[in-house]
């Protein structure tokens, strides 16, 4: 291999890691944990929550309709193993979540409350706005709870959902 | 044959006066062109919009003569090329008097919940423009009531003749201090500002209309611990807004906020002629409560705080980092961190000079350049009022 070879290869190694250190931070940035109290705690990437059966809500910001679209915080916890729908009976019952940002901004809300099954509350994790991506400030994810009547809860950037049962 | 029962029709109408007024063509409504996320501003029944008052509002408002010295306008405390504040620290009256506050923007104060720093129950622009008019503490432009003597000298003039007419009617009756309010309040809410690079960002969706520091310094301004848009939210980026169709709540919806500027010691923490909604509501939890400018068109309306005491944003940062003001001397010395009416908002934050600078940029990138420069909002008098 020529002296130029071997630099090429070197600059192209080189290229090919920081491009994977790249693509990794960046799909750290953009990933989502689903942790605590379960039975089987995700890391889901972007792509799978576009896999994820898609909700959309409709909020009124200052006179104006928002529509954001997700997957429903219930259908995340489900994949995790959260005791939702027939099995959220008896201590399950006292099961909450936490929602928390990237800043450290966190939410709490009852399992129940997220049950599609119990509530239809249709409380969402929104990876669009109107149909384009979140913005930075807001994204990737971010709770979207349309039937609060304050937007306290609506966590940005999410990066975290906790679950935690007070009575097993 | 339909031509001749309009007619006949018509002659019958003439017949009584009511029939008169009712033939008169109605003003056209003026048509709005709301940015993208902008509701309709709300504005009262009795003083519907209409082109030919904006007009006339626009005169008014640049016109000198509207002070009883012929030394200032409106536009004298609200340049538009400042973003419709003066750039003093506190504003001047036409006598020479200081007013102990800072000429607040009138950019998009047609959705302002409240109207002025630091008074809840004043939210109708007709109502606010008699205060600078009539106001005697301080003089500003310097009118005594009724007004006589300034209705006299508008209709002497040809061009408030035409356009008095043309807002109202042909009348002497057009000519009142309603009116006159009526068209300057109309001409303010006109002024809607969203041409930001910050707004092409959002509301085009064009990426690299603002920088990646900018935004960079958004994410920080809605994020832990620094929490700006508590107090500057929605699309003004300021306290309380109202628009057509909102409900209104108690006091415009409109918070107040003491950010701890001063701590002095004694019964007001505020300097005495500066002591926010307790000069109206005499509560002492709201000793030094201002209501949170907007934020858009921030670095052209320094000096900043409701009493211009902080001359650069980087000073606003400075007091924000620090949870408040300190004054180690002279008759406003305290701690203003430690204000017992200080809002929980304001705690106080360490800022690297990367998070600084990104705070900057994104505050600069709600410069609406267009707005400085626009036709609709600029002064209509093409030379000195006392040569016409």
């Amino acid at each position: 291999m020529t002296t130029i070879g071997r630099r090429a290869c070197v600059a192209a190694l080189v290229g090919v890691t920081f491009a994977n250190v790249g693509r990794l931070h960046a799909q750290a940035e953009s990933a989502l944990a689903v942790a605590g109290d379960v039975s089987k705690p995700l890391t889901l990437a972007a792509t799978d929550l576009k896999g994820m059966p898609r909700t959309t809500v409709s909020v009124m910001d200052q006179g104006r309709e928002v529509k954001y679209t997700g997957v429903l915080v219930a259908e995340i916890l489900a994949r995790a193993g959260a005791p939702l729908g027939r099995d959220m009976s008896g201590p399950a019952v006292a099961t909450y979540v936490i929602a928390t940002g990237k800043d450290g901004y966190a939410a709490v809300f009852s399992l129940g409350e997220l049950d599609p099954a119990m509530t239809d509350n249709d409380i969402i994790v929104a990876d669009t706005v109107d149909g384009q991506p979140l913005f930075e400030y807001q994204g990737p994810y971010r709770i979207v709870a349309p039937h609060d009547k304050r937007g306290a809860r609506g966590v940005r950037m999410l990066q975290k959902l906790d679950i935690m049962r007070l009575r097993k | 044959m339909l031509t001749r029962v309009l007619r006949c029709g018509a002659l019958i109408l003439i017949g009584t006066s009511g029939a008169i007024a009712a033939l008169e063509p109605a003003p056209p409504a003026y048509v709005w062109n709301l940015p993208h996320g902008f509701p309709k501003p709300r504005v009262p029944a009795d003083n519907p919009m209409t082109a030919a008052k904006v007009e006339l509002g626009r005169h008014l408002f640049y016109d000198t003569r509207l002070s009883a010295n012929g030394t200032q306008s409106c536009g004298s405390c609200h340049e538009q090329a400042r973003a419709f504040t003066d750039g003093k620290e506190r504003a001047v009256g036409s006598t020479g008097e200081v007013h102990p506050r800072n000429s607040m923007s009138l950019v998009n104060i047609a959705y302002a919940g409240t109207l002025t720093w630091a008074n809840p129950m004043l939210t109708r622009l007709e109502d606010q423009a008699l205060v600078p008019m009539f106001g005697d503490h301080p003089v500003e432009l310097g009118w005594i009531r009724p007004g006589t003597a300034l209705l006299d000298r508008l209709r002497r003039d040809q061009t408030y003749r035409r356009l008095f007419a043309a807002a109202f009617d042909r009348t002497s009756k057009a000519f009142s201090v309603d009116n006159v309010v009526r068209s300057i309040a109309s001409f303010e809410r006109t002024i809607i500002s969203a041409r930001s690079p910050y707004d092409r960002y959002h509301s085009n969706r064009e990426r690299d209309a603002i920088s990646a520091a900018a935004r960079r310094g958004e994410t920080l301004f809605f994020s832990q611990p620094f929490t700006c848009f508590r107090c500057h939210n929605g699309f003004l980026m300021g306290g309380g807004v109202d628009f057509d169709g909102r409900e209104r709540d108690a006091e415009g919806g409109v918070e107040f906020h003491n950010t701890g500027l001063y701590n002095l010691a004694g019964a007001l923490s505020y300097p005495p002629t500066n002591t926010g909604i307790y000069e109206i509501t005499r509560r002492a939890e709201d000793v030094g409560k201002f209501k949170a400018p907007t934020l858009r068109n921030i670095a052209l309306t320094g000096p900043y705080m409701h009493d211009g005491s902080i001359a650069s944003l980087d000073g606003v940062l400075d007091h924000y980092s620090a949870g408040g003001r300190t004054i180690v001397e002279g008759p406003n010395r305290g701690v203003g961190h430690d204000n017992v009416n200080k809002s929980r908002s304001v705690r106080g934050f360490t800022l690297s000079a990367d998070q600084r600078a990104d705070f900057l940029a994104f505050l600069n990138s709600l410069t609406d350049e267009e707005l400085l420069h626009d036709p609709r909002f600029a002064n209509p008098w093409t030379r000195p009022q006392e040569t016409r």
